[in-house]
């Protein structure tokens, strides 16, 4: 939304090109250090997730049976061997790979459902609002362990159930978030407008809502991501989450935390990868949220 | 017999977890309970809590545990495991071995009424009605009416089981069976009292009503928290128990129950985490604390033998040899576990455990080939490799089962591995649900039949793979009305070795027990059974403690 400058005053040969909020915010982003860093590292951990294990001249599910609980830098592993004798650095870019895409894709799940929820809820009002909200609410109180579990036991555990079951709960605070900003825009003009010129509900909703809803929704997910992540490391510190020989963070952590007298480097390599991983999400979500709504400053 | 899963342990944990980020309910770790000046209190772990202290409605070791210190059954267990009178001073059976008459000797309830001949009739009678739905039902099928009781084909009273006198109870059994004594001593056939059962119903199991014959009683559980016993004056030995007081704590994470031990909370700490034995033996740890002898148990693999790939027996076998049951027994399983090639463990009574085939002492490279052979003798090979799905229920060190399928891929066979929660797989494998499996067995008693029962044709559901062989069913037959132990047993062994030829199981590995016990505490002897009633246990400083409180 840009302000059109007075008629009066219009001056055709030295037009200013006006600035988008959107530009504003990305101003704002990049002058935030901890946020552009983030971001850097991010982009390097998918990178290295991505590329990494084809680099690493073991299997993630190599066993290598001379070499069990090998520490750092000895038999050729890098960051030492787990108790198969299995490179920990190679499983350790697998179980990057996993918990980024479980915290992407279970975001995204998180993301539609919440969007499409909280939106209509906002949008239509009424009794309607009423009785989709108090849906929320009960889903709330349903204890999101035990939910996961019965999915797990009644289904079997893969990973695809895992995503969704994941973000199947992290929903419910997209769509209380979404709900209360659509509240606030329906009242608005340019919404009124819309209505007056004989646009339809989901028409109003897809083209006019939900583009103004992006700022707040994209810092939600930035802050949701690693909020999955740990959702996932806890189910497979528990033993739910991914199935032998693949493997996840929180699985590698879990696998650490019985070994760590006799071979501390299987706890602290995951561990550490796990750290920065969510220290960065958290920083990106942090500087988002300050760049995109300038009045929380 | 069932054992506690870690998954359940796990889900107790996430649960705790869950209350304690709300309102800190859980128990707090760390600090050793307080015990009342003057007496002498045991503290111990167990893997959860269990599901009922009713004993025909029991099938887990952690139920088992709880109710060795409260009930006494007709025949007992000494602090070594071996066979002891109980509530039967003596026994004997009739030269066919057919009927048994077993003396009672003369014992109170805790409430002061006697324990007489009529409570054991009820309590039979009450394992084998069909109404109480018992899981363990069966194993007393040997005796006479038990299986038409059981399945409402006869009336309650048909059962073999009489009270000739007060004192005097009456079994009568399908066939011989010299391990009955052995058989009377599982948890399933402690006596419940006839009285209190039929004034309460099934909630005489409550802290409060519960009435005892044993060395404790039931003084009070918190679900979560712990369940305390506390001596009982009218047992009949009661001046040989030393500890006044018994708790027994659900300990789902095995590890922090580990440091809890060190910390000295614990005077016992059950199933400790296996791949935890390497360092908790080192020099500066607790060795002295470790104790891990043999355990009646199998860990093994199972098939269904009603489908390709394993109808082929060649492959059964291919899978066998190329397990490196030396590595998953030296390198993850560490607690003292043997590789293992015939189902019935070795230190069975009266047997001799089946000797490794030859390929077992071949180098490893040279069974892979051979295994290699073998699959494409059947038909497997780089062009139409072998795939199938590996079942295993949490409780199983997965690494273990990652470690099988690293063998078997390196000789082109795929294994995708599925860990499923003990409850939902133990209903799989009896409707057959599963390609391969790994399973365990723990002894229901002390006789090579509690495994090779299990691949008799008749036994349906647990008979996972099938086996069917009517010169196996003859054998066991056969050794059924074999009176003389050695030549029982000479029966019996030629029947493991012809199921196991066939592969259609594959053992794994041995299990041993996994128990750390404070140094100080006297009266522990490690067996064969894990059998461990907490009466024939003492510290070295009792009596000081005694006399200081």
């Amino acid at each position: 939304m840009t302000t059109a400058p007075e008629p009066g005053r219009m001056d055709t040969s030295n037009a200013i090109k006006g600035r988008s909020l959107l530009d504003d915010a990305r101003r704002r982003l990049a002058q935030n250090r901890a946020a552009s860093v983030a971001a850097a590292i991010l982009v390097l951990l998918v990178f290295i997730a991505l590329i990494g294990p084809f680099l690493v001249p073991f299997g993630y599910d190599q066993v290598n049976k001379s070499d069990v609980l090998s520490a750092p830098f000895t038999h050729g592993h890098l960051l030492g061997a787990d108790d198969l004798g299995r490179d920990l650095l190679a499983r350790t870019l697998v179980g990057l790979r996993v918990s980024i895409a479980v915290g992407v894709v279970a975001s995204l799940v998180a993301l539609l459902i919440g969007v499409a929820y909280g939106a209509v809820a906002g949008y239509v009002g009424g009794r309607v609002d009423e009785l989709m909200m108090r849906l929320v609410d009960v889903l709330y109180a349903l204890p999101f362990i035990f939910f996961v579990i019965v999915l797990m036991v009644t289904f079997g555990r893969n990973l695809i159930l895992l995503f969704l079951a994941i973000g199947a709960v992290e929903w419910l605070t997209m769509a209380r978030i979404v709900r209360g900003q659509t509240l606030s825009l329906k009242r608005k003009e340019f919404i009124e407008a819309a209505r007056a010129a004989g646009l339809s509900t989901p028409a109003i909703l897809l083209r006019h809502i939900a583009p103004n809803l992006v700022g707040p929704v994209i810092v939600y997910v930035t802050l949701t991501i690693p909020t999955v992540i740990l959702a996932e490391s806890f189910l497979s510190f528990l033993g739910l989450g991914v199935q032998e020989p693949l493997t996840s963070l929180g699985t590698l952590v879990s696998e650490g935390a019985n070994q760590m007298e006799l071979a501390p480097w299987t706890l602290v390599v995951p561990a550490v990868a796990m750290a920065v991983l969510l220290s960065a999400f958290n920083f990106l979500g942090d500087g988002l949220r300050d760049a995109i709504d300038p009045k929380d400053r | 017999m069932g054992r506690i899963s870690t998954l359940s342990r796990a889900v107790a944990v996430g649960v705790c977890a869950g209350i304690l980020a709300v309102t800190a309910g859980c128990h707090k770790a760390g600090g050793r309970a307080p015990c009342p000046s003057g007496k002498l209190c045991f503290e111990a772990t167990n893997d959860a809590d269990p599901a009922t202290l009713d004993p025909p409605r029991t099938s887990l070791t952690i139920e088992a545990n709880v109710l060795s210190d409260l009930l006494i059954g007709l025949t007992d267990r000494d602090a070594a495991g071996r066979l002891s009178p109980g509530m039967a001073q003596s026994w004997s059976a009739s030269s066919d071995g057919i009927v048994w008459t077993f003396k009672l000797r003369k014992a109170l309830w805790s409430d002061g009424v006697p324990v007489t001949a009529d409570d054991f009739v009820y309590t039979f009678r009450r394992l084998e009605d069909p109404k109480t739905a018992s899981d363990y039902a069966y194993l007393f099928y040997l005796i006479k009416g038990a299986e038409a009781v059981n399945s409402g084909r006869a009336p309650l009273d048909s059962l073999g089981v009489r009270a000739l006198d007060p004192h005097t109870v009456q079994i009568t059994l399908t066939h011989p069976a010299p391990y009955f004594p052995e058989m009377l001593t599982h948890n399933v056939v402690l006596p419940v009292p006839r009285h209190v059962v039929e004034r309460y119903g099934d909630s005489w199991v409550q802290p409060g009503r519960f009435v005892a014959n044993g060395p404790y009683l039931l003084k009070s559980w918190t679900l979560g928290d712990r369940i305390v016993l506390e001596k009982n004056p009218l047992f009949y030995e009661a001046q040989k128990v030393c500890f006044d007081r018994i708790s027994y704590y659900p300990a789902p994470d095995p590890v922090s129950a580990e440091r809890r031990f060190k910390a000295g909370d614990f005077d016992l700490d059950i199933d400790f985490l296996a791949r935890r034995a390497r360092y908790l033996r080192r020099p500066d740890q607790i060795p002295k604390a470790v104790h891990t002898p043999p355990e009646l148990a199998d860990t093994y693999m199972t098939f269904n033998t009603h489908f390709a790939p394993f109808s082929d027996q060649r492959v059964r076998v291919a899978l066998s040899m190329s397990t490196d049951r030396d590595f998953i027994t030296k390198a993850l399983t560490a607690a003292g576990e043997k590789p293992t090639y015939g189902f019935v463990p070795a230190g069975t009574a009266n047997y001799d455990a089946m000797k490794a085939p030859v390929w077992a002492s071949w180098p490893f490279p040279r069974r892979l080939a051979e295994a290699r052979k073998l699959l494409s003798a059947a038909g497997y090979g780089p062009t139409h490799p072998l795939r199938f799905e590996l079942k295993y229920p949490n409780g199983i060190d997965p690494a273990v089962a990652a470690a099988m399928q690293a063998d078997w891929r390196s000789i082109g066979v795929f294994a995708s591995l599925v860990a499923e929660e003990p409850q939902i797989f133990y209903q799989d494998l009896p409707v057959r649900d599963f390609q391969a499996a790994i399973a365990i067995w723990v002894a229901d008693y002390d006789d090579a039949l509690t495994f090779l029962n299990l691949l008799q044709s008749g036994t349906g559901g647990q008979n996972y793979g099938d086996y069917n062989n009517p010169e196996y069913d003859a054998l066991l037959a056969q050794a059924d009305h074999e009176p003389d132990a050695g030549k029982r047993a000479a029966i019996l062994e030629r029947a493991e070795a012809l199921a196991m030829a066939s592969a259609n199981i594959v053992p794994l590995f041995g299990r041993v027990s996994r128990d750390l016990v404070d140094p100080r505490i006297t009266g522990w002897v490690d067996n064969i059974t894990a059998f461990h009633p907490k009466r024939y246990l003492c510290r070295s400083d009792a009596a000081a403690r005694r006399a200081a409180g």
